[in-house]
């Protein structure tokens, strides 16, 4: 329940802030490979300190993480494949897994685990599209519902709250 | 009312939105590398609290997935300075004994290599472990290994090849109490076999019978008759130069139906041999039937065998089994891990909430394996006041996943120079060569003046203490074929009797298991050679022994009459139920064979009758053909 009300103050503080819906979609789609992909991998700490430097709403990204991970659970059988096929039926890719895997730093990122790779695969494919739908949901959300929420008592007391302080922190400039 | 890409008017202020001008925005928040470097930092002091016990148990998990037994360790030291990893307190359980370790160290240090670590992939310079024990008894029992997972599968498939090759108990049944017995006739292969051959010869008959009338003789036959018969007397003259080439057409024709059916007649010829040739390989495969079921109804009589192999077999197969059984083991395992060739290597990948998938490997020729352990050197002491006692040093090199990049055999040798007065010495050294296609094991264990192993010898009330003698082993595996041998010299051999029953301690059963037990109670040095040869999967045990050899003979002398008697009992029985079932199949394979015979030379005969009176014809027509002006034959 505390769960469900944090992720539902953190979404109508993302969707008051001051970030551009360009922000907030970037944000969004970098979250969603925190939680498309398997977590415990180097690209998802990549991830992470983007969101933490770059100039997007780090609150859309931890709501895209828990958005997103029940359906990269669904998806895994997808991925597995998608992976399996890359890594083991494309010949042509061979040379290339082959080069990567004998340099430094690269087999740490776990690419040739089937999984990781084609949930990064379908992260990427799916960047655009999640940038895309998110900017214009938040549009259409603040040019319809937004006023009214920001006016109301609910909206004063998520913002009034200590939480809201640190959170501004990361909310984009 | 605010809109995208404008700065939203102030909470609560109740304004109308205004249209601000656009901010500029620097890409980087720079104050969001503040938590950044705290991350590092917590990640840093983790690592520090508790990164090596995190380690510890992460190779504990690996090691005991890969070997498939228990593998404990007390302390982990990692130096990150001088690339050094230091395991204190290691422990790895017997596969085969849950209460016993297979190997303990005190100290196991190795050395690193940095740059492949960066690859992720482990390079040991050098390994040493210190204060090494073998075979001590554990505490706890030592977990099971996964039942999915590798290892089980592999002890599970051994028990499997093992059951294959274990021989029945030794029987030592008084002759004399040999009654007859009675055979089911649907035990006996060579009925099972007749009965299919029937089934065979019938349809094999059915064919040849279908196949006669496919010949379509009598259309041809009643052509012929009608063509000779219509030109019967007819003279050239008669005919004139139209009906006479007409005529001569008509015999033509008629003799080419005639060549044809022949044809036909002669592929059935050659069907109906092929037919009797199959149904006489039948009966002759009845005969190898015939003699595994002598061996079978002997083996309802529990007869004992005074073969020297199957005494061998029954006595010391057991034990023979054992030792090969833990070498293929070991041999499965490296297999398995070491696999040939540089193909991209498929395996299970980590245990995670998400789906582990596979993870694969890209081996590259002229670069690091996954794994090397360049040299490893162990000193091993054993104490106590036994035959073990003593200092052994053991060196392995190249040991490795992928063989094919280091391209060097791993050889490993282990030696022991007893001391406390014990002559006793252990020397091993072993090839596994994996770096070709193909691979090419080979493993060479003495061990003189040590303990011999204790066992009871199967279906007798008697134990055999080895005590103190030599044995060696060797194996040689190339690809699928493997030739071990295992020799065994016990040159003060003790003998115990043991219970038959909880009451009767050495009670003897009859006279055959009394003369039995004399003989291998005069035996004071024992001999065994265990020979394991052919393929890996399915390979032939041969074992024998001086023993076996002695009691053969004695059991020869004494029970040899009997025993001949007995068997020539049963193979009477077996005869009797085998000759009244293949009798039919012999009558119908001299029918099928007659029949064949009979029905083709019926069909030539009466061909060849037609084709000479077609080509009387023929001649009688042709003669004229020079008064006629005809055309020549061709």
């Amino acid at each position: 329940m505390l769960a469900l009300l944090k992720t539902l103050q953190s979404l109508i503080k993302e969707l008051h802030s001051d970030g551009t819906p360009l922000q907030i979609a970037l944000g969004a789609a970098l979250g969603a490979a925190l939680g498309l992909t398997p977590i415990a991998n180097v690209h998802n700490a990549i991830v992470l300190a983007l969101l933490l430097i770059l100039n997007v709403s780090f609150g859309a990204g931890m709501l895209a993480w828990g958005l997103f991970v029940p359906l990269g659970f669904i998806l895994d059988p997808v991925f597995d494949r998608v992976g399996h096929m890359l890594l083991m039926e494309t010949p042509a890719l061979t040379p290339l897994w082959t080069s990567w895997f004998n340099t430094p730093l690269v087999p740490y990122t776990n690419f040739n685990n089937t999984v990781v790779l084609g949930s990064v695969v379908g992260w990427l494919v799916l960047f655009i599209p999640i940038v895309l739908l998110v900017k214009f949901l938040v549009v259409r959300y603040r040019a319809t519902y937004g006023e009214r929420v920001r006016k109301s008592k609910f909206y004063r007391a998520v913002t009034a709250s200590q939480a809201y302080n640190v959170y501004r922190w990361f909310s984009p400039e | 009312m605010s809109i995208a890409g404008s700065a939203p008017s102030s909470a609560g202020t109740g304004a109308e939105p205004v249209l601000l001008p656009r901010q500029r925005r620097g890409i980087v928040r720079w104050k969001g590398i503040i938590p950044l470097a705290l991350i590092l930092l917590a990640i840093v002091v983790v690592w520090l609290t508790m990164g090596e016990a995190l380690l510890r148990n992460t190779i504990e998990e690996a090691a005991t997935k890969f070997l498939g037994t228990e593998v404990d360790i007390a302390q982990l030291d990692v130096s990150l300075r001088d690339a050094t990893v230091e395991l204190r307190g290691v422990s790895i359980a017997d596969p085969f004994d849950r209460m016993r370790n297979l190997v303990e160290a005190d100290r196991v240090r190795g050395v690193l290599e940095g740059r492949p670590l960066l690859e992720r992939k482990i390079i040991l310079r050098t390994l040493v472990l210190g204060g090494m024990r073998t075979g001590t008894t554990r505490r706890t029992p030592s977990a099971p290994a996964p039942k999915n997972g590798f290892a089980a599968a592999t002890l599970r498939s051994l028990d499997v090849w093992a059951a294959r090759l274990r021989k029945p108990v030794a029987s030592f049944t008084p002759i004399d109490t040999i009654r007859s017995i009675v055979l089911d006739p649907a035990q006996l292969a060579t009925v099972k076999r007749a009965l299919e051959a029937a089934s065979r010869a019938d349809s094999l008959q059915g064919a040849l019978v279908a196949s006669y009338r496919g010949l379509a003789l009598e259309p041809v036959l009643d052509s012929a008759r009608a063509v000779t018969t219509r030109l019967k007397g007819a003279s050239p003259r008669a005919l004139g130069i139209d009906g006479t080439r007409q005529a001569v057409a008509d015999v033509r024709r008629t003799i080419a139906q005639v060549d044809s059916a022949k044809k036909r007649v002669e592929a059935l010829a050659r069907d109906a041999k092929t037919s009797v040739a199959i149904v006489d390989d039948e009966l002759h495969a009845l005969d190898d039937a015939r003699r595994a079921d002598y061996a079978f109804a002997r083996s309802l009589l529990k007869l004992p065998s005074i073969e020297g192999p199957d005494l061998g077999g029954a006595l010391f197969g057991d034990v023979s089994i054992d030792r090969f059984q833990k070498v293929m083991y070991w041999a499965e395992m490296a297999q398995k891990y070491v696999p040939p060739g540089l193909l991209p290597r498929e395996k299970p990948g980590p245990q995670r909430l998400r789906m582990a998938g596979s993870t694969v490997s890209f081996p590259k020729a002229r670069e690091y394996p996954d794994f090397l352990l360049k040299r490893g050197d162990i000193a091993l002491a054993v104490g106590g006041r036994n035959a073990a006692t003593g200092n052994y040093a053991a060196t392995i090199t190249n040991v490795t996943t992928m063989p094919a990049l280091v391209r060097e055999p791993t050889r490993f040798t282990l030696s022991r120079r007893s001391t406390a007065g014990v002559v006793a010495s252990i020397d091993s050294r072993g090839v596994l060569d994996h770096v070709g296609g193909r691979i090419r094991d080979s493993l060479g264990v003495t061990a003189s003046g040590v303990t011999l192993p204790s066992f009871p010898l199967p279906g007798l009330p008697i134990r055999a203490n080895l005590g103190a003698g030599n044995s060696r082993i060797d194996v040689l595996r190339v690809g699928n074929r493997i030739a071990a041998r295992w020799t065994m010299d016990a040159p003060d051999v003790a003998w115990q009797r043991t219970a038959t029953s909880p009451t009767a301690a050495g009670a003897v059963r009859n006279q055959m298991e009394a003369l039995a037990l004399r003989v291998i109670e005069g035996v004071d040095d024992l001999n065994i050679t265990a020979d394991l040869t052919g393929d890996i999967a399915k390979p032939t045990l041969n074992v024998r022994s001086n023993l076996d050899q002695l009691l053969a003979e004695r059991l020869r002398t004494v029970g040899g009459e009997e025993l001949a008697k007995a068997e020539a009992k049963v193979r009477a029985q077996v005869d009797r139920i085998v000759d009244e079932k293949t009798a039919p199949i012999k009558a119908k394979a001299d029918s099928l064979r007659a029949e064949g015979e009979q029905r083709v030379a019926e069909a030539r005969a009466r061909l060849d009758d037609e084709k000479q009176k077609l080509d009387d014809r023929l001649k009688a027509l042709l003669s004229a053909r020079g008064i006629l002006g005809l055309p020549g034959t061709e």
